[in-house]
């Protein structure tokens, strides 16, 4: 199994690369928003699953590197790329000059203290004139869904590598050491502040550089669309659903949620919203590591893992 | 002479109105082993979170191995190698016992880039040597009461300190569990580094300090051998005479 997985994860990225030569358009712009919901749960996991921090300011990073991309064409006639690039730097300065003092909070003050700062930078967004205000941007059209998908692609890529490397360096493991308790990391030699900086810059360089290549497909953002909270729970979702802390886990979850949705409001779409509201109460109930951790244990410890994990919540 | 690996001058720490550690004066020579007693609220643990960079002193200074460190913080004291065990333990609760240990080699006194398989090679030296090896790959939140005790000096001295704190290390144990965590500290201080040990079993510091100081409202009523120190009239009265053991 150890030695397969490597092979088996080549052979799917190899299906996947060739994915917009072998399927139908509808498929291949499902594909692409789910890859950089993936994206984003990835992104969500080095500063969320890894270091512990639940943040509600990841879409923050979405909104900024969209707007990145949007000003840099519209208003600059910059191309893409160098839009990539202003929202990615925005994205950086944000998370050094934020991160600081709200990285500071433990908790639910930090989920708290980011949820606000989402709101905020909406408001500020709406009002200024370089992003049209709360009437938005309209980008550049440019048909090539192709395009879109590879680059979603590749950024996701990216982002798994990076957690993988995260996973077996010192740095990764100091995060992981923040998480499970961050007084006993701090007086072992952690320099958790800077530690939980990098972590949130980090995750901010994937999710804005997802909301960069969002905001030129579809070609049109506004303030509520770029800093969209919904879009946050989503990607907490999808990474606790998978398994954050892991590598895969967030890949896997925004893979399988994605299908799981489409699937169900393409059928029932009012029964579906709340079928899927249970199915996830039901899945952090069961399993509140994820699919990869109940993957790894489940046939060494059978039903009793569903069990055990019940008792944890003392219901 | 040779000079002190620590010196602690005329430290106090205020909280709001009360002045939990009051102008207390410490040196600590290198390769001693200090016991500091005192009844519940003496300041102990405050003096510990004082030295460790947890807490940062009211007035007064900290100088370790010729550096000021009363600054510093917390992290940056263990690398210079201050280690410390909290009272209220603080495991990393769903990694195994082995990555626990790691956590200290890893960082700790090392500075650069250490792999994670080194880091655990030595993690698992220290684990065969406070006798944890067996358990090295259950989670530290499934240890019972004196595993976890070891644990904690584990994951300290993975860090590779020179000088050592331990906070109540015993407390919760059962008489045969302390004599194995007894053991397990001499293993400790075989390797020649100082400790500043806080224990209420007269028994348990008897046996393993040097030296003894005794605080009360936070101030430093009495410093000597542990002989001398127990059969002072004023540290029976200040301390024992309320709960001997
Ligand atoms: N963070 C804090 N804020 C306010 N007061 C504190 C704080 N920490 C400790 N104190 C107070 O300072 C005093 C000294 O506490 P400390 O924990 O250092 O005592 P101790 O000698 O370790 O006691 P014990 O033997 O019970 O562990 C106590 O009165 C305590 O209530
Ligand atoms: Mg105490």
């Amino acid at each position: 199994m150890k030695r397969l997985l490597p092979l088996l994860l080549i052979i799917i990225l190899g299906v996947l690369t060739a994915l917009p030569w072998i399927a139908g358009p509808t498929l291949v712009q499902f594909a692409i928003n789910a890859l950089m919901l993936a994206t984003l749960a990835q992104g969500w996991n080095i500063i969320g699953g890894f270091a512990g921090y639940a943040s509600f300011g990841n879409s923050i990073f979405f909104g900024l590197g969209s707007y990145g991309v949007a000003i840099a064409m519209v208003q600059w006639n910059l191309p893409f790329g160098v839009g990539l690039v202003i929202g990615v730097v925005f994205s950086v300065l944000f998370a050094l000059a934020m991160g600081v003092p709200v990285l500071r909070l433990r908790g639910h003050y930090f989920a708290i203290a980011t949820l606000a700062l989402s709101q905020v930078m909406s408001a500020i967004f709406s009002n200024l004139d370089i992003a049209g205000r709360n009437i938005g941007l309209v980008l550049p059209l440019l048909r090539s869904d192709t395009l879109f998908y590879e680059l979603s692609l590749g950024l996701l890529v990216i982002a798994t590598l990076t957690v993988f490397w995260l996973s077996r360096s010192r740095f990764g493991f100091g995060l992981i050491a923040i998480r499970e308790n961050e007084d006993a990391a701090q007086s072992m030699g952690v320099n958790t502040t800077r530690y939980k900086v990098l972590a949130f810059t980090l995750a901010g360089i994937f999710s804005s550089l997802a909301g960069g290549i969002h905001a030129y497909w579809i070609t049109f953002i506004d303030p509520n669309s770029a800093f969209d909270l919904s879009l946050n729970v989503k990607m907490i979702i999808m990474a606790v659903f998978g398994g954050p802390g892991s590598v895969l886990g967030p890949v896997i979850g925004a893979a399988l949620l994605s299908a799981i949705s489409e699937l169900l409001s393409s059928t029932l779409s009012s029964v579906a919203s709340l079928f899927f509201g249970v199915v996830i109460v039901i899945a952090v109930i069961l399993m509140p590591k994820g699919l990869t951790d109940c993957w790894l244990r489940f046939p060494v410890t059978g039903w009793r893992y569903f069990i055990h994990n019940i008792r944890q919540h003392r219901l | 002479m040779s000079t002190p690996i620590l010196s602690l001058k005329n430290i106090s720490k205020r909280f709001g109105g009360l002045l939990a550690v009051n102008g207390v004066n410490i040196d600590i020579m290198p390769g001693e082993t200090v016991g500091l007693i005192g009844p519940n609220g003496a300041g102990k643990t405050t003096l510990v979170s004082l030295i460790s960079g947890t807490l940062t002193p009211t007035t007064g200074e900290i100088v370790f191995q010729g550096h000021n460190i009363t600054a510093l913080p917390a992290f940056e004291r263990a690398r210079l190698g201050i280690g410390r065990t909290f009272q209220i333990m603080k495991p990393f609760p769903g990694l195994t016992v082995l990555d626990n240990v790691a956590v200290g080699a890893l960082y700790g006194t090392t500075t650069t880039n250490k792999a994670l398989s080194q880091a655990r090679d030595e993690a698992m030296e220290w684990l065969r040597r406070m006798d944890l090896h067996s358990k090295a790959q259950q989670r530290a939140e499934e240890l019972g009461g004196p595993d976890r005790k070891r644990l904690e000096l584990a994951k300290a001295m993975a860090m590779k300190p020179t000088l050592l704190l331990l906070d109540e290390v015993m407390a919760g144990l059962n008489l045969v569990e302390i004599d194995e965590v007894i053991e397990a500290i001499k293993v400790v201080r075989e390797t020649g580094i100082s400790i500043l040990v806080i224990e209420h079993m007269m028994k348990v510091i008897q046996s393993l300090s040097d030296r003894l100081l005794v605080l009360h409202h936070g101030q430093q009523i009495m410093a000597g051998t542990p002989q001398d120190v127990l059969n002072d009239p004023r540290v029976i009265e200040a301390y024992l005479g309320k709960r001997r053991v």
